[in-house]
């Protein structure tokens, strides 16, 4: 109510100031040109300054003298001829309508348009203070804090998991490992901990998550998840026969309901010397391709994905419109050590996508990130 | 509710421009003085509600009010409150909101000011000013509104683009649009004059304050810009022809022009059709700059997939405004009558040349910048014009005109002698060559070219001392009647020599700096020493620390010379969190008015790190030609010696805004 009281007041204000000029009595306009007739009389007294300083001759001053002079008389016949009819008080009266409708016509109807009325303002400091059950308020808030007590191990404790669940990775293992430094470690954040860094290279258990869950399993021995992603290590590495030993000596200790025994006995049927061949890391070749790599030696294998990397990069040299190609391409030469191509891929990348748009800028940090030699790609 | 009464402020300041866009006009048309005055009291309104807008928006970015999108796109609670206060206007909504708000600010001040117009010139001008106001207002609440709001709110800003937390550029961007948005009262009264169809001497005497006022905040943004350049990204250029840069360069160019055209048609009633024109021309491609920079005209066309109103509003503002402009002056400008005539050598005949020069190279720079762009959008092929192209073209064209440049202000009006001026300024020749010789010399390397550029640069200086000189008379008169008459001077006078030494200082600083300056880029290790410039710069190692929104490797160096240290600096890299996006903080160490500049590079596998030292000898000097122009564009803007009587029916004190350069 009290928005639209001042939406009132303020287009009524201005119509009353707009209206004055309108209100007064009706007059001519200065049909005389006296402003110009001004400007020339005060270049006059210009000339006679500079003749007295002795900036100008005798001859120029008169030259220019004369010269204003009929500028002058122009001006006043001009003046004396050019009176226009004068308006009726009619005009005005129009003049003043359109002030009147315009104003509140045009200023509601674009408003209700393109305007939130009774969305009330809502300033961060205000937010946080009562911040209710919003999560992403509550987060900020612990952020703020912990922005000034860096040291509060318990507030990155609690907001690690948080931002694992909202995918905020780098965040999260930070929150982690800060949690880990000023707490201690225990199997929760060192599960933690391993969860993110897989969650973070594609469902990979790295060496450092199982770093890891090393030092989760061995505090709490009984803790079925670190086991489990363990087990899961030894089926990436490809040692099949331990992992399936690992998953059925964890499904032996699983209470009959746990609601992870589904799951564990599907990596135990995967593991099985009859069962379907390890899936690799998840990554862009087609299922043919990963079949084909299961039976070769790495070898052959990095020959395979230099082919299938090769192969991309002619597509992109006819198509040079794909940008999620570009990212793949740089990224792979950048994997496979070949810092040239990817520098040289990286160049050909930024004349279609220039380095100062979004998708060049991303294809620059993505670039730096993988060490690569930027400035000289971007020269 | 202060985010919804600004919104609401600036829809109601759409409905003041469009009454104000027609009413003064049927006035002026009617001789109606009441609907005149309307005009004066509208430009007021104009900008209090696009004020009031304006702060309001303010308030969100000050107070993190993310249920603003704008505030939320731009901002982070964790920016330092002066860049929460500069992201307003760094990005497309907000500055085109600061757009608005300097050109009701100008309209405001020629109200003000204008006491002395012609009453129908005055209402003409100010209702032009207002059709821009629609168009800008309109484009900003259809399609670039910064009051949309968000539901639900999210907890924290997506940060202002990292290059853009600088103080440089939290005061750049005003002082561009002070002067792209102050070319648009001479673009303002030309139009009005041609609605009129009234043009005269006078004319020129009331367009000249402003132009020279837009002068030089456009020649302070412009020099602010490439300092910022300069000292920001870290590739130790100045100036990169980069389209964003031609663009504020176009404008000073041709407003270069204008206010040496103005001059000529103001003393002699001369070049009148053509000082219209330069006005139309010269806020033509301030409005053209004013997209480059911000939403990039051709981006803009680019993305007409994702949001094609934005793109078709842009091109339907510049063709309305440019297009109308020019077409107004095709049907009006034959019907003006021509004015007074003159000798080739005279000093209307130097501003002649003067402003043949500043448009074709003008011209030059217009076809390097667009050419590129309308060929991409033609046929998607996409090629480079560098600094190759423009440092043959525009720097050929430049160096006629630096030698000219001492010649005019000696030149008599109508016909001049130029035998005599050559006489006069042999000495300043003579100096500025012995100048340039010594000082090559001193410096002992680079191209026989340079001498002749150092001299260009000191004759420039040395000739507006000589003007100086020969107008108060020193050498014919005793020193003491000299100096009276030098201080007697118009204030004016000193302006225009302020003016050209500021550019043969900044000369001296363009050609000092490409030719002595040294680079190295050095892979460094913790302890190792490399020279530049006389200087031993040493590697003292990393460390790593935190700002308030950004993490940041910082590289310390201990500079000595001769063994004894004379100063050490930290260069960095940063990288802001929120965006995950790295920034270079160069370190730069000021001797006199040469630079050090160390940037650092990518570290090594080996512990070291690639760093590039870059000498710059007088590199300030570029810059300080720039604040010495400055300066005589406002010593020249604050001579009141001519404060022209208004009109006497009027009782009120007289207040005329006129300045008047030298004559």
């Amino acid at each position: 109510m009290l928005f639209w009281i001042i939406v009132a007041i303020l287009t009524a204000a201005v119509a009353v100031f707009l209206l004055k000029p309108l209100m007064r009595p009706g007059r001519e306009g200065d049909a005389a040109r006296t402003g110009e007739a001004a400007v020339y009389k005060d270049q006059l007294r210009e000339i006679d300054r500079d003749l007295a300083g002795g900036l100008i001759g005798e001859v120029e001053a008169d030259n220019a003298r004369a010269e204003i002079g009929r500028r002058l008389i122009a001006v006043s016949a001009t003046g004396a001829a050019d009176g226009r009819r004068a308006s009726g008080a009619t005009l005005r009266k129009i003049a003043a309508g359109i002030v009147i409708v315009v104003l509140p016509a045009t200023g509601l109807c674009l408003y209700l348009l393109t305007g939130s009325p009774g969305t009330p303002d809502q300033p961060l400091a205000a937010r946080l203070e009562n911040p209710g059950n919003n999560l992403d308020l509550l987060v900020a808030k612990a952020e703020r804090h912990l922005a000034e007590n860096p040291n509060d191990g318990k507030g990155w404790d609690i907001l690690a998991p948080i931002y694992y669940r909202g995918g905020r990775l780098g965040d999260a293992e930070l929150a982690y490992r800060n949690a880990i430094r000023f707490l201690g470690v225990n199997a929760e954040r060192a599960t933690g901990l391993g969860e993110t860094i897989m969650a973070g290279n594609q469902g990979i258990v790295t060496e450092d998550a199982r770093l890891a869950f090393e030092e989760a399993a061995r505090r709490e021995p009984k803790s079925p998840r670190p086991r489990f992603y363990l087990a899961l290590a030894m089926e990436q590495a490809g040692r099949r026969d331990e992992a399936k030993a690992a998953f059925e000596a964890l499904e032996k200790d699983s209470p009959a309901d746990a609601p992870w025994l589904p799951l564990l006995r599907e990596h135990i049927a995967k593991n099985s010397s009859d069962g379907p061949p390890v899936a690799s890391a998840p990554g862009n070749p087609t299922e043919a391709d990963v079949k084909a790599a299961e039976g070769m030696t790495s070898g052959d294998r990095q020959e395979m994905i230099r082919g299938m990397v090769a192969s991309l990069d002619a597509r992109l040299k006819e198509d040079p419109n794909n940008f999620e190609g570009w990212m793949r391409l740089v990224r792979s030469y950048a994997v496979l050590g070949e810092k040239d191509k990817a520098v040289a891929a990286l160049k050909v990348a930024l004349t279609t996508f220039p380095a100062d748009g979004t998708e060049g800028r991303q294809l620059v940090a993505m670039a730096k990130q993988a060490g690569l030699d930027v400035e000289g790609a971007m020269k | 509710m202060i985010v919804e009464i600004g919104h609401y402020a600036l829809v109601l300041a759409l409905a003041v421009a469009l009454i104000n866009s027609v009413l003064p006009v049927i006035g002026a048309r009617r001789n109606d003085a009441g609907m005149m005055e309307l005009a004066t009291t509208g430009a007021y309104a104009l900008f209090v509600l696009v004020l009031l807008s304006f702060l309001s928006l303010v308030w969100a970015y000050e107070a993190s009010d993310f249920s603003v999108k704008n505030v939320w796109e731009n901002s982070h609670s964790a920016m330092p409150a002066i860049f929460r206060f500069s992201a307003v206007w760094g990005n497309h909504e907000g500055s085109m909101m600061l757009w608005l708000l300097i050109l009701t600010f100008f309209s405001a001040l020629v109200a003000l000011f204008g006491r002395n117009l012609p009453e129908s010139l005055k209402a003409n001008a100010l209702a032009v000013q207002s059709w821009m106001g629609v168009a800008f207002a309109l484009f900003i609440l259809l399609t670039s509104n910064p009051f949309i709001r968000l539901s639900p709110v999210p907890a924290e800003g997506e940060d202002l683009n990292p290059i853009l937390q600088d103080v440089g550029l939290a005061i750049h961007p005003p002082l561009l649009y002070l002067g792209y948005v102050g070319f648009s009262v001479s673009f303002s009264f030309a139009i009005a004059a041609l609605l009129d169809g009234r043009l005269d001497a006078a004319w020129a005497r009331w367009v000249r304050p402003w132009t020279l006022a837009a002068w030089t905040f456009l020649t302070a943004g412009i020099a602010m810009g490439s300092y910022w350049a300069y000292y920001e990204l870290g590739w130790g250029g100045w100036w990169f022809w980069d389209p964003v840069e031609n663009a504020s360069l176009m404008p000073w160019l041709a407003g270069t022009a204008l206010l040496h055209s103005a001059l000529v048609m103001e003393k002699r009633e001369a070049l009148k059709i053509w000082t219209v024109l330069l006005s139309i021309v010269t806020f033509s491609l301030s409005l053209l700059g004013t997209f480059l920079v911000r939403s990039g005209v051709l981006t803009s066309v680019h993305s007409f997939t994702t949001d094609p109103t934005r793109g078709v509003f842009i091109l339907g503002i510049l063709m309305l405004f440019i297009g109308g402009a020019f077409a107004l002056f095709a049907w009006r400008a034959p019907l003006l009558k021509a004015g007074g005539l003159f000798a080739p050598i005279s000093r209307e005949g130097s501003l002649v040349l003067n402003n043949l020069i500043l448009t074709v190279s003008m011209g030059s720079v217009l076809i390097g910048t667009l050419y590129p762009l309308v060929l991409e959008t033609l046929t998607g092929e996409k090629i480079s014009v560098g600094a190759p192209f423009f440092n043959l073209t525009f720097g050929l064209l430049m160096v006629p005109l630096l030698i000219a440049v001492p010649f005019g202000p000696l030149l008599a009006w109508k016909r001049g002698d130029l035998l005599g001026a050559l006489q006069r300024l042999y000495v300043a020749a003579g100096l500025a060559l012995v100048a340039g010789l010594v000082f090559f010399y001193a410096k002992n390397g680079g191209p026989v070219l340079a001498v002749l550029g150092l001299a260009a640069g000191f004759f420039l200086v040395f000739g507006a001392l000589a003007d100086l000189w020969y107008r108060a008379g020193f050498g014919k008169v005793s020193v003491s009647t000299g100096w009276k008459r030098l201080t007697g001077l118009p204030r004016s006078a000193f302006g225009t020599a302020l003016g050209h030494a500021g550019l043969g200082i900044t000369v001296l600083g363009i050609v000092a700096v490409t030719t002595f300056e040294t680079e190295n880029v050095v892979e460094m290790t913790q302890g190792q020493t490399v020279q530049a410039g006389g200087f031993a710069v040493k590697f003292d190692g990393m460390r790593a620390t935190k700002g308030p929104n950004f993490t940041e490797e910082q590289g310390h160096f201990s500079i000595s010379r001769d063994g004894v240290q004379v100063a050490d600096t930290w260069s960095s890299k940063r990288l802001y969190t929120a965006r995950r996006m790295p920034t270079t903080e160069a370190g730069i160490v000021t001797f006199g008015t040469s630079q050090l500049y160390i940037s650092l590079g990518d570290p090594m596998s080996n512990g070291g790190i690639v760093v590039r030292i870059w000498w710059k000898p007088y590199v300030l000097l570029i810059w300080g030609g720039a604040l010495v122009m400055m300066a005589g564009g406002f010593v020249s803007l604050s001579d009141r010696r001519l404060r022209v009587g208004a009109p006497a029916r009027r009782a009120k004190p007289v207040k005329a805004y006129a300045a008047e350069a030298a004559e």
